[in-house]
């Protein structure tokens, strides 16, 4: 093995060590020359002391060696530390052309968000997404600019956390997961937008309990939804009725509270079995009446080998919907007393290279946004909506590991004009 | 209010099992756990160059750093097996494991020492762990294949199984090198 470099001085006083025993000895007594034996064998043992100091500080040193060596040392280099503050983003670029409706064919910046978490010490965080939708946010264009999350987590033991702020509602299967390379398709299921919004988010504080058998709990005391702001006149609550309503914690009216539970299973590796249930009161003080919005899931997902499978069921009911809708008779669109949907997906994983990906998918879903109404009396009461069924078709391609493209085909069983090819861009990080 | 005090009776009743802190383990700790019979666990570096990495690379496993630490567990001077920790990033932080490997080198056991994510803490969980015991060089070790994805954390286990499949290549590396005992 090389010798390090010894300090000069080191080198120096043995040498001259030595030599001063040398001469000594032609001209000294036994005893003169064992005292500098002595000394000599001390000497050695300060080099050896120094060497060995060496030693580790070579083992700390970052530079590799330059062939494979294996030899007993001090411990290495402390791990690299994690930065304090990562910046994230994700975004899906997607491309829709109805296949009855070409003229309706759009391109679309969806979704562009940017996003950091900072660590202010080992057990605090603040986790945050800034979103632009549809590229252009002014007076005249349709894009939005929205704060997505912006809450303060802090873990009180190992298996409790503590979140204040604004954050993601723990329920179904995309709405804390909404990332593109977290999802089949290039679009977002119809069930986990028009009954489950997306992305949904409220504003209170949350406790995460994440157990060794598992289980993740979660609790907590939001924001809710605002059924004053019920626009009877658009369309926009046949679309997605919760949608139409939420508040996103701006300017959210607050007179009524909601509370929420998740529980979610994990302990099979490849399964997930979870459930959710939202409720609270939504007319925040400024109606007639009183309307509780409930909303609630079961889901299951399942990834043997290169399958993934999924299935989740919502259904979701606002109370008192007879008293809220009285002075909203006569216009297109009434607040429904229930709304629900389900869904079944089947991926497989068919070729991989490196991080190269290919997964097909299937997806059939059958969702209702107004599955029921109140009954208001005769003529008056509303039909309830026909269920639209979608089947999609197509697969997911990951590039890279966070860089996704995607294809797929849906078709619309009730509203055929809707039926559309779709490709898309995402990425995640 | 009352959903609110009924869902801290569910905590209450779900009682945890873990140790406090987002650290779990240290790797003294996870190389005892993984080796109980061993009386002494010899340090030893091992350092891979430039053609010892291309030959990874080859393999389809990133090499990412050159230096390696390796725990060999010994019983009255023998080696028993070995145990190498490592660090990867999870969604956004750092997640610290480590790996014991059979003298046949296949993995022996593998431990989650921190992790520090939001999400997917269930990698810790014993049953997802086991998963990689007895897998060696032959094996593929990749998310999808032979080790199942835990939903929700797909980032975390695409990392940590990453981070197996590159040590178990390692440690195969460095003993054909003879470089340990």
């Amino acid at each position: 093995m090389k010798l390090p470099h010894l300090p000069t001085r080191t080198l120096l006083a043995a040498a001259i060590a030595l030599a001063a025993g040398q001469a000594c000895a032609q001209t000294t007594t036994e005893a003169e020359l064992a005292r500098k034996l002595d000394q000599l064998a001390s000497e050695l043992a300060a080099v050896k002391a120094q060497l060995a100091q060496m030693q580790q500080q070579k083992a700390a040193a970052p530079a590799p060696p330059p062939a494979m060596a294996a030899a007993p040392s001090a411990p290495v280099a402390a791990a690299p530390q994690s930065p304090a503050t990562v910046i994230t983003s994700y975004g899906e670029l997607n491309y829709n052309r109805p296949t009855k409706r070409s003229q309706d064919a759009q391109a679309d910046v969806r979704r562009f968000v940017l996003g950091y978490q900072h660590r202010f010490d080992e057990k605090t965080k603040v986790v945050t997404e800034l979103e632009v939708e549809h590229a252009v946010s002014s007076a005249s264009d349709k894009g939005e600019v929205e704060v997505e999350q912006a809450y303060v987590e802090r873990q009180l033991t190992p298996t409790y956390a503590l979140r204040a702020g604004l954050f993601l509602m723990p329920v179904g299967l995309l709405n804390e997961n909404h990332e593109p390379t977290a999802f089949y398709g290039v679009e977002r299921n119809f069930v986990e937008t028009a009954i489950i919004p997306s992305t949904w988010r409220e504003g209170g504080v949350q406790l995460v309990g994440s157990f060794d058998n598992g289980l993740t709990v979660q609790g907590g005391l939001t924001t809710g939804f605002d059924l004053t702001k019920w626009d009877a006149t658009s369309g926009e609550g046949k679309e997605s009725p919760l949608g139409s309503i939420h508040q996103e914690m701006s300017l959210a009216k607050s007179h009524d509270l909601a509370v929420f539970g998740a529980v979610n299973w994990r302990g099979v590796p490849g399964l997930l079995l979870g459930g959710s249930l939202f409720t609270g009161q939504a007319t925040q003080g400024q109606a007639v009446g009183k309307g509780r919005v409930t909303l609630w899931d079961l889901h299951a997902r399942w990834t043997p080998g290169r399958w993934d499978l999924s299935a989740l069921y919502t259904r979701g009911t606002i109370s008192n919907t007879a008293v809220l809708n009285a002075t909203l008779v006569g216009n297109p669109t009434l607040i429904p007393k229930s709304f629900d949907g389900y869904y079944v997906q089947g991926a497989y994983k068919v070729w991989s290279h490196e991080d190269y990906a290919l997964s097909p998918f299937v997806r059939f879903e059958q969702y209702n946004t107004a599955r029921s109404y109140a009954d208001l009396g005769p003529g008056l009461t509303p039909d309830a909506a026909r269920s639209e069924r979608v089947i999609t078709l197509g697969a997911n391609f990951q590039v890279a590991q966070g860089i996704v493209v995607k294809a797929d085909y849906q078709r619309f069983r009730e509203n055929a004009d809707l039926n559309r090819v779709n490709l898309g861009l995402g990425w995640s990080f | 209010m009352r959903l609110v005090v009924a869902a801290a009776a569910v905590f209450a009743a779900t009682a945890p099992t873990s140790a406090f802190a987002v650290d779990y383990l240290s790797a003294e700790q996870a190389a005892k756990l993984m080796f109980p019979d061993a009386d002494a666990f010899d340090v030893r570096n091992v350092a891979l160059d430039a053609a010892q990495l291309q030959q990874l690379d080859a393999q389809g496993i990133r090499g990412r750093s050159a230096n390696w630490q390796v725990r060999v567990a010994r019983r009255a001077g023998a080696a028993l097996g070995f145990v190498i920790t490592d660090e990867v990033i999870g969604k956004v932080e750092l997640i610290s494991y480590a790996v014991g490997i059979a003298l046949d080198g296949s993995v022996k056991q593998v431990e989650i020492l921190s992790y520090r994510e939001s999400h997917g803490f269930e990698i810790r969980l014993p049953a997802w762990r086991r998963q990689f015991v007895g897998k060696g060089i032959g094996a593929a070790l990749r998310v999808g294949e032979d080790i199942a994805n835990i939903s929700g954390a797909t980032l975390s286990c695409t990392h940590v199984t990453d981070g197996v499949r590159r040590i178990v290549a390692v440690l195969a590396l460095a003993r054909r090198n003879g470089g340990l005992a």
